[in-house]
């Protein structure tokens, strides 16, 4: 049985009035979404498991019916490496911080952010948000805004 | 199941290769059938690694191997597991050797890296975690190890010499290893000068670029009379996979791939972590080693490092960790370094490890990570 995220794609026929829903049904839907900065979407299991990676089953407890989400783009660091040594898609960038990001919808998602020679400039803990970019991947920036509920990172 | 034996084993000189790929895969194959007092024509199959033969313009590589050692009817198979593969593929020939498939097989891993700049090799690395959702996103290899580093700092202040104290024991023990990549020492104050690569690990927390190769001849037990070199029991084989993605898992600060692998290893061999009595370990960056070292049940999470620094990994201490010097000083030709662990622990078996020989060699556990834990092995070793 196909999740629902898959029956949106053969529900509808040409009769159809309703507008296509976007979804990430394919790695370069993903792609196409960190280019467009229009949404930045997940999938989450019935265990709770959010991922912002592709996938069918979820790999946490193989529930096959994954959820789209549609992810704030908003979270915490939890882990971060300032890269002094690009590839070739970051040659222009370095030093940048490769940062792993914690969602604020639960979930983590692999990030960076440019210009960050030095470590202590993000430490772990800090918010930062999702800002798109025609730069590769998926850009975050430190986020003035509190953290939702007002506490402090 | 047929006891199994790694009756043949070898390498080349880690580091700059002349030699293209195809050339120093077939050369160590021969060295090592012949170490095993066999003939090309008593292997049924070549289990063959070469992630990155991209490199050199070459897929395909097992008939070319198997045409150069004569024996052009024998099947292969290329097995690819990123820095894993040559492990993966000498659990492949225990499989088919310990099922009865075969009597004999060949495992031989080979990389040629050498001819490329530092950003293109850092580029191929990069394909080796998941490209759209880590590389395209900023992670390097370094980096996504760099990131277990950060939050292992984070949970336990760990100080940058006890990374540093790995570093400086894994040059030692490269330093008495001939087929080592750096045949020098270092010092504490050398690794804490060395540029940072990706914070917080600096140039000398990571394994270089090398090319090399290694081979290693599985045979059973029972096709063996009189044995060559003194033989490795093959006490356990095991892989395991796990979450690709380092972000998506439950945790940063180890690889629950290399944990499941220890628990089923130490389980198949009736064995714990005390009674093994040296290991080599994926230390592809200093980090890695401590992480390992935790993972595979030696040390309470958060204590490896500090057990590094007062010597206890050394190579005379109570429990000698990578003797070979391990990725770090040995060297990394990716596709070769599983089957290269094997070669050291069968040169320590057989006492020929010259100046890293370790005091006991009985009983040896031989630790691969396929790029950030997607895919690990634990292989365990023991006497005849």
């Amino acid at each position: 049985m196909l999740g629902p995220h898959l029956r949106e794609t053969v529900g509808g026929g040409a009769n159809t009035i309703e507008p296509p829903v976007p979804t990430v049904h394919s790695i370069a839907d993903y792609q196409r979404a960190y280019a467009d900065g229009q949404r930045l979407r997940g999938l989450r299991s019935a265990c709770g498991f959010v991922t912002a990676t592709w996938g069918l089953v979820c790999p946490r407890c193989g529930a096959a019916d994954l959820a789209e989400v549609e992810l704030s783009g908003r979270g915490r660091v939890v882990a971060l490496s300032v890269q002094h040594v690009p590839s070739d898609e970051f040659v222009n960038e370095a030093p940048y911080a490769y940062v792993v990001v914690e969602l604020d919808e639960g979930g983590r998602i692999s990030g960076w952010i440019a210009g960050v020679a030095d470590e202590a400039a993000v430490p772990i803990g800090t918010r930062v948000r999702w800002s798109p970019s025609y730069k590769p991947g998926v850009q975050f920036e430190r986020d003035p805004d509190p953290a939702p509920g007002g506490s402090p990172p | 199941m047929r006891e199994t034996w790694v009756v043949g084993a070898a390498s080349n000189r880690f580091g700059k290769m002349a030699d293209s790929g195809r050339e120093g895969a077939a050369k160590v194959a021969l060295q090592a059938i012949e170490s095993a007092g066999l003939s090309p024509r008593d292997i049924g199959m070549t289990f063959v690694s070469n992630a990155f033969g991209i490199a050199e313009r070459q897929a395909h590589l097992g008939p070319l191997v198997n045409t150069a050692l004569g024996i052009p009817e024998i099947p292969s198979a290329t097995i690819e597991s990123a820095c894993s593969s040559s492990s993966a593929a000498l659990h492949e020939a225990y499989v088919h050797v310990a099922g009865g498939f075969l009597d004999a097989a060949l495992v031989v891993g080979v990389e040629k890296l050498s001819h490329l700049d530092t950003m293109t090799a850092t580029s191929y690395f990069a394909i080796g975690a998941d490209y759209p959702f880590e590389a395209r996103n900023g992670a390097t290899f370094p980096g996504l190890y760099a990131t277990i580093a950060s939050a292992y700092r984070q949970k336990y202040g760990t100080p940058p010499e006890e990374l540093g104290a790995v570093a400086v024991k894994n040059h030692a023990n490269g330093a008495r290893n001939p087929h080592a990549h750096f045949q020098k020492e270092i010092s504490m104050e050398t690794y804490l000068r060395s540029p940072v690569i990706a914070s917080p690990l600096r140039l000398y927390d990571c394994c270089p670029f090398s090319d090399g190769a290694a081979a290693i001849v599985v045979a059973a037990r029972e096709r063996i009379s009189a044995p060559a070199a003194e033989p490795l029991v093959i006490r356990a084989s095991v892989r395991t996979g796990s979450i690709a993605d380092m972000h998506d898992r439950p945790g940063l600060t180890g690889l629950p791939a290399t944990r499941r692998a220890a628990e089923l290893a130490f389980r198949a061999a009736h064995l714990s972590p005390k009674d093994i009595q040296f290991l080599e370990v994926h230390d592809c960056f200093t980090i890695a080693e401590i992480a390992a070292l935790e993972d595979l049940g030696f040390y309470a999470p958060g204590t490896a490092g500090r057990a590094t620094v007062e010597g206890e990994t050394a190579r005379d201490g109570r429990l000698p960790v990578n003797p070979s010097g391990g990725l770090k000083a040995k060297g990394h030709p990716v596709s070769a370094t599983g089957a290269s662990q094997v070669v050291e622990i069968f040169e320590q078996f057989n006492g020929v490890a010259g100046g890293r020989q370790v005091p006991h060699a009985e009983v040896a556990l031989a630790h691969n990570v396929g790029a950030t834990g997607g895919s690990c092995s634990v292989h365990i070793f023991g006497r005849r």
